[in-house]
């Protein structure tokens, strides 16, 4: 909406700029520029030479530039020297009426013609415009500096946006998560600098970075608050949902690789085989893959939950008992997960 | 390669939506670190250097270093193995040479004497600017904290001989 404002005001001489081709603009100034050089050759027969010579040049400095401009630059002239002042200034309007016969009407262009005022002030809408479209284009391209922003402000130990920056007695900022296990695991001395920092538990937020960083990179940082928030929040639940995962895994294990033998021995090989696959999973690398296993084991629990249930009835009423509260626990984590994406 | 090696493990963080869960323990935020570096590493590898995971573990890498000109070591191409302890920012990689060298910081089993790899490390080194180092000590070799001292008292006493030996060692096991 505000870039459109902006820009309806200079199209007037965009249309005028439209209509009038680069090339034509040229050709008519090179013709007006003629026309006031036969002028001054009839008046002045003395100043010929210097007259002839200007205009050209003025045509090969700028043959593109535009009405006001061209304009403002003759009035600059008549300052300078009096004399062709006049000739000048009475050509310019010849040559503009000409123009509106010839062109169909390029209001913008004689309106500004004698109006120092409206001249002004269309140059000043037409640089406006210039500015506003010139801010577009820098939010639109924006990226370069948003990465540069984003170098500058990441935190060099975790190479992320800084989080709750601090910044030390040398000038570095870091996360303040950072910067303190740094000064606890790596001794008190900036990371950066090598400086001595008085004391990594005693460092605070530098709250105008902060702000900006928050300011800046707003959806970065929602997503590092939920998960620091859902954090210490998980971990209890997650063991109950880990356990009745595991649990209902060994189940379903017992059903999908052992289906024509008696169930009890079923469900001791299956416990054995998950066993060993979750401990040589642990080996191999210890929290992705853990992660990883538990959601293998949501997904299969979420397809299977409603059929384990009728499977496990004939069991003891008590066991059967502990696993629907075991179901209620991890539905309504479920309830509360699916509430926060 | 690398992408390819490392995607795997990316991917089964983000299918599962076990991203969410913020495990607070500094596997994850090692894996994370690590993984940012390796995407850095792959958008403007310093020159002459390339770093990745080996297999689908994210903390064992192999690295190359191909000989700087100029120095006795051109033309070589060297290996490195890269190991990320599980505390890794806060603790240093072990850079090891898997491929022989005559040079007065690294010993015959590889190991390489770089004070950054030991007591002076910082959390706000990477391993591209490791490797640079490294790069740096194949140029600039260090014979007053060497690893094997004669190769660091031929270094300072007979240089031409020295860099003879290097590059006949260059020769024949780096190429």
């Amino acid at each position: 909406m505000a870039s459109q404002e902006t820009k309806s005001p200079k199209n007037p001489s965009r249309e005028a700029n439209g209509i009038l081709s680069p090339g034509f603009r040229s050709a008519a100034a090179m013709a007006g520029w003629l026309l006031l050089a036969s002028l001054v050759v009839e008046d002045t027969p003395i100043r010929e030479s210097r007259h002839k010579k200007r205009p050209n040049h003025h045509n090969l400095k700028s043959p593109a530039s535009t009405n006001s401009n061209r304009k403002r630059r003759s009035k600059r002239r008549q300052a300078d020297d009096l004399m062709p002042a006049v000739v000048l200034c009475l050509d310019d309007e010849e040559e503009d009426a000409k123009k509106d016969v010839g062109v169909k009407k390029n209001g913008a262009g004689k309106v500004v013609v004698d109006d120092g005022d409206r001249e002004k002030k269309m140059k000043g809408e037409e640089n406006f415009g210039e500015n506003a479209s010139s801010s577009d284009n820098n939010n639109n391209k924006g990226l370069p500096c948003m990465d540069r922003l984003r170098e500058e402000l990441s935190c060099a130990i975790c190479l992320e946006i800084c989080f709750e920056p601090s910044t030390t007695p040398c000038g570095h900022s870091f996360c303040q998560k950072c910067l303190k296990c740094a000064a606890a695991k790596c001794g008190k001395r900036c990371p950066k600098c090598r400086q001595l920092i008085s004391n990594g538990r005693s460092c605070t937020v530098n709250t105008v970075l902060w702000n900006t960083i928050q300011l800046l990179f707003p959806s970065e940082i929602e997503a590092r608050k939920s998960t620091l928030s859902a954090g210490p929040r998980t971990p209890d639940s997650r063991n109950i949902i880990y356990e009745t995962g595991r649990y209902r895994l060994r189940i379903i294990d017992a059903r999908n690789t052992q289906r024509s033998t008696s169930f009890g021995t079923a469900t001791q090989v299956s416990h054995s085989t998950e066993r060993e696959r979750s401990s040589s999973r642990r080996r191999a690398s210890p929290g992705q893959s853990q992660d990883a296993a538990l959601a293998l084991r949501l997904q299969r629990e979420e397809f299977l939950g409603t059929s384990i249930d009728a499977i496990e009835q004939p069991r003891s009423s008590l066991h059967s008992a502990r696993a629907n509260l075991r179901a209620m626990a991890s539905r309504a984590y479920h309830i509360r997960s699916r509430g926060r994406y | 390669m690398s992408s390819s090696t490392g995607n795997p493990f990316a991917g089964v963080g983000g299918g599962g939506g076990v991203h969410q869960w913020c495990s607070t323990t500094s596997v994850s935020s090692s894996s994370k670190r690590i993984q940012k570096e390796m995407a850095e590493l792959n958008a403007e590898p310093p020159s002459d250097c390339f770093a990745g995971p080996k297999g689908d573990n994210l903390y064992n890498w192999v690295s190359t270093i191909i000989g700087p000109q100029g120095s006795p070591y051109e033309g070589g191409i060297f290996f490195l193995d890269i190991t990320f302890p599980l505390a890794y920012p806060f603790k240093p990689p072990k850079v090891i040479f898997r491929t022989r060298i005559y040079h007065c910081n690294v010993d015959s089993s590889g190991e390489v004497n770089l004070d950054i790899l030991k007591d002076s490390w910082s959390p706000a080194l990477t391993i591209s600017k490791v490797l640079i180092a490294i790069k740096t000590i194949f140029t600039n070799p260090d014979p007053y904290n060497p690893l094997v001292s004669s190769i660091a008292r031929l270094y300072l006493t007979d240089r031409a001989k020295h860099d003879e030996i290097a590059s006949e060692f260059t020769m024949r096991f780096a190429r």
